[in-house]
């Protein structure tokens, strides 16, 4: 346990650091992605969040954060900052990319005022008026009646007569982050994406989405985020995408996010509203959103025991979030749980497939922290809390945190959860974005573990003394691929490494999902690799065993192993139907962020509250689809 | 510079003048539009639509629809509406989020002149030297490793066992345990390699000798035997070269500097009396 750089002293005064406020050009010192030079294949896993929010989001602001998105920007790149309460915040291993993505709606507000004086600077005419203010009293005397007779004349400068305002701040705090990213831009070094969060919520039904841009400020500048304003579809984020590519020839992803905490509505059977799914929202879906965000702080959305009774290990991260929606005004029926988890939506994308010709749910995975301190962290032993107010303090993990309700979340309900595997050929924009609309991603529920899978129809234990990684991409199609048919059943060549500063590996599952012949869909899970020689009882592997003093909040890995490697034959293949494979990787149990806090705080925890658990991965699934001819799916 | 051109930056920095400044634009902009919280009308006029149609037109390239701008027309009255009778109920009075939202503020004001700035070569220069260590990139390593198993003190004495009386050239006869990671890398920086390894197992390499097999080093993963086939410090980091960082540094700093020097001249025109308990809170 080296990760302990975080915790420090209280700084006195003030430590806020806006980010930039004038639409400055950034000199292009950096190199361009073009100037990186691309491996054969990705070597490792590139880490990062694809979800962080700063002060720029209304309601980060409102929680109190004050870090805006230059210090979200050096503290994932491994720089010491100052957190909103005053600690000293240092990420003990720097992560290699980050998209900031403040809600589009407070994009306007927060720095209207601030902006005046780079106005002044920036237009020639209010140039002259702020130089004859600074010549003295006389000075700014004359200048307010030149001021006052423009008014009358209708000459003043446009940019301080925007009767809305609203377009021109949206514009200018948008710059402004801009301006951020592209500083802390380095190709080949630390990836900045440019991007934002679209709010989408029906009725306190989460549809969030975060939208990534692939391209640098050049295309970028010439739009502004959007926020949902009349029309809560998720068409109008699609038709601003649509309208991005086709204008400026760039690239723009969009990734839901807590369909836990939709009620039913992120992976639905019909079009939105109502009716059946056509091929066209289908097909639109899948283009745009290839990733998903499976899990987070506000909880896990892999699978929930009412949908998969026969997994011991689903639920994860589902306590306090199954109650009610997002914003507690709905209550949850076990009903609704089909459309909210990600492995149901998995199924139902087959389903889909067989209905309307097209998967609209072919989706990778990804995790992602969802911070709204502007600190991406998701280790349970350096967890900076949801929001400013559930920063490091004694009394975080029982506070209530219902959004006004009394609807049973508390603070320990918050996931020290997750982040984003990258299989990218280079640290650039173009490629990690590449390697997400390939779906070459996987989530984590924190720990950096390595995951690789590869599928395809030749391969033997024999691969995995070789070099397996050529052998994977010259024989078969990685994570997130599609498995073309062939002969025989399909064999994955699986491989799981431990995080090297974390827990040793408890087991990879190969989770199955496919539909029958009638249209049913089924789930089956496989435990493929596993550490010691433990042998399955009646179908079920003995539990690793459980090295967690919840007293120091410690473990210790003597149980489990560094690294689990197997290659797998699907025992029950059928080639007439669709299938999909995914791997779910566990770690041993450690403990979770209440047991650091309550040994650093001294806490007496109630026993309902989570203090270890088995941390996770999960790749983005290998689908398989028969050849038209052989089969009617 | 000129004289002139110094004291106009001089006065540039000045809060009073940002004060000023800022005043000026808000009674300006005030005299066109009736924000007034006492009037009673809401005016819809031309360019208060040309606006809502330039925002929909910047999102989704292309004007808003007959029925688009009339919602977009009624929400901005519905907007107005609370944000007056809000002011008139004096709900901005106290409000911890409009506190903080000003505070803000006050501090990009406070910061943009700092943001704006442009360091001189010779700042940049300066702040290289001053901790070259800083910018410089992470040395290369090609090296080869063999994977022994978990760290134990039965391999860790077959590990040394098997490196003494070792021939120059001859590779250590053991037992290596399996791996799914490179046997190999190549010029891999020692960034990548803690990322893969872990930071003991890079932070060790550099004292190992090149050449020759050496080890047990830890990693996150047990032991192993090294050898660096070549070692490439990276050489001394040139201006033009981490710029871009230098420029990120810098232009944090003397953001946070012009912030205290606002908050103190803003601090010294108020008296601050402070009256503590006089028993300490438990």
């Amino acid at each position: 346990m080296r990760r302990t750089m975080m915790m420090a002293a209280l700084l006195l005064g003030s430590s806020a650091m806006l980010a930039g406020c004038d639409a400055l050009k950034p000199k292009q010192t950096a190199k361009s992605d073009a100037a990186v030079k691309e491996g054969e294949f990705p070597e490792r896993p590139l880490w990062g969040d694809t979800h962080l929010h700063t002060a720029n989001s209304v309601d980060a602001f409102g929680f109190g954060v004050r870090l805006g998105p230059e210090d979200a920007l050096r503290f994932a790149r491994g720089e010491e900052v100052t957190a909103t309460t005053g600690m000293k915040a240092k990420l003990s291993r720097p992560l290699d990319f980050l998209v900031v993505t403040d809600h589009a709606e407070m994009l306007g507000g927060t720095k209207a005022l601030a902006d005046a004086p780079g106005l002044l600077i920036r237009d020639a005419t209010m140039k002259r008026w702020h130089d004859m203010m600074n010549a003295g009293p006389a000075g700014s005397q004359r200048a307010m009646a030149e001021m006052l007779d423009a008014r009358g004349r209708n000459a003043i400068p446009e940019a301080m007569m925007n009767p809305e305002g609203a377009v021109e701040r949206t514009k200018k705090v948008w710059n402004s982050n801009v301006d951020a990213v592209e500083r802390y831009n380095e190709p080949g070094k630390f990836t900045a994406f440019h991007g934002f969060e679209y709010t989408l919520m029906q009725g306190g039904n989460n549809l969030h989405r975060n939208i990534i841009f692939r391209d640098g400020e050049d295309r970028v500048r010439t739009v502004v985020p959007i926020d949902p304003t009349y029309k809560a579809t998720p068409d109008e984020i699609w038709n601003y995408m649509d309208a991005y590519e086709k204008s400026t020839g760039g690239r723009v992803l969009a990734i839901p996010h807590n369909s836990n905490l939709s009620n039913g509505l992120m992976f639905e059977l019909t079009q939105p509203g109502g009716g059946p799914m056509t091929a066209d929202y289908a097909r639109r879906r899948a283009r745009l959103e290839p990733v998903v965000e499976i899990t987070q702080i506000k909880g896990d959305s892999e699978a929930h025991p009412f949908l998969s009774p026969n997994d011991e290990f689903s639920g994860y991260g589902v306590a306090g979030w199954e109650l009610n929606n997002l914003l507690s005004n709905q209550p949850k029926v076990p009903a609704m749980y089909a459309g909210e988890y990600v492995r149901e939506a998995l199924k139902r994308g087959l389903a889909l497939q067989a209905q309307t010709g097209v998967n609209p749910y072919k989706f990778g995975l990804i995790g992602s922290t969802d911070s709204h301190t502007a600190l991406a962290t998701a280790d349970e032993d350096q967890f900076f809390g949801k929001h400013s107010g559930t920063e490091p303090s004694a009394a975080r993990a029982m506070a209530p945190q219902n959004l006004g309700t009394r609807k049973g979340r508390f603070g320990w309900h918050y996931l020290a959860s997750g982040y984003a595997a990258v299989w990218a050929k280079a640290n650039t924009r173009a490629a990690i974005f590449d390697a997400m609309t390939r779906r070459e991603v996987y989530a984590s529920t924190g720990p950096r573990m390595t995951v690789r899978v590869f599928g395809g129809w030749d391969f033997t234990p024999d691969d995995l003394k070789g070099d397996w990684v050529r052998a994977g991409y010259a024989r078969g199609v990685p994570m997130g691929g599609e498995l073309k048919p062939g002969k025989g059943a399909p064999r994955l060549v699986i491989s799981a490494l431990k995080d090297p500063e974390g827990a040793n590996l408890d087991r990879v599952q190969v989770v199955k999902g496919w539909i029958d012949s009638q249209g049913k869909t089924h789930e089956q899970l496989f435990d493929v690799a596993w550490s010691g020689d433990r042998k399955p009882v009646g179908g079920k592997l003995p539990a690793v065993g459980d090295t967690v003093d919840v007293a120091t909040a410690t473990y210790k890995n003597s149980i489990g192993a560094a690294s689990l490697t197997t290659v797998w034959t699907d025992p029950a293949f059928d080639p007439k139907v669709s299938s999909f494979y995914y791997l779910r990787v566990l770690e041993i149990p450690t403990p979770s962020w209440p047991a650091y806090d309550a040994v650093k705080y001294k806490l007496k925890l109630p026993p309902e509250v989570r203090v270890k658990s088995q941390e996770r991965a999960y790749t983005s699934p290998i689908w398989y689809t028969p050849s038209q001819k052989s089969g009617k799916n | 510079m000129t004289a002139w051109q110094a004291r106009a930056a001089a006065l540039l920095r000045e809060p009073l003048v940002h004060f000023l400044v800022a005043g000026a634009v808000l009674f300006v902009a005030m005299a066109g539009r009736a924000p007034d919280v006492g009037e009673r009308r809401i005016v819809v006029d031309e360019p208060v639509v040309a606006a809502l149609v330039n925002h929909h037109v910047r999102a989704f390239r292309r004007p808003p629809t007959a029925p688009e701008l009339d919602e977009l027309i009624r929400d901005h009255v519905r907007g107005e509406v609370y944000y007056r009778e809000a002011l008139r109920l004096g709900l901005d009075a106290d409000d911890e989020v409009v506190k903080k939202r000003l505070r803000n503020k006050m501090l990009a004001i406070a910061g943009a002149d700092a943001e704006a700035a442009r360091p001189s070569d010779a700042e940049l220069q300066a702040l290289l030297d001053k901790d070259p260590a800083r910018y410089a990139a992470p040395p290369r390593y090609s090296l080869e490793h063999i994977y022994l198993g978990d760290d134990t003190p039965a391999v860790r004495a077959a590990a040394t066992a098997s490196l003494q009386g070792l021939k120059p050239g001859a590779r250590p006869v053991i037992a290596a345990a399996a791996l799914p990671l490179a046997a190999r890398f190549d010029k891999a920086s020692q960034t990548d390699l803690a990322a893969q390894l872990g930071d003991e197992f890079a932070a060790a390499l550099a004292a190992l000798p090149v050449g020759t097999w050496s080890g047990p080093v830890v990693s996150g993963f047990g032991l192993h035997l090294v050898r660096i086939e070549q070692r490439l410090p990276a050489p001394p980091p040139r201006l033009a070269e981490v710029r871009q960082r230098l420029e990120n540094d810098w232009r944090s700093t003397a953001v946070r500097k012009a912030q205290d020097a606002h908050l103190q001249a803003l601090l010294d025109g108020y008296d601050v009396t402070i009256k503590r308990p006089t028993e300490p809170a438990s």
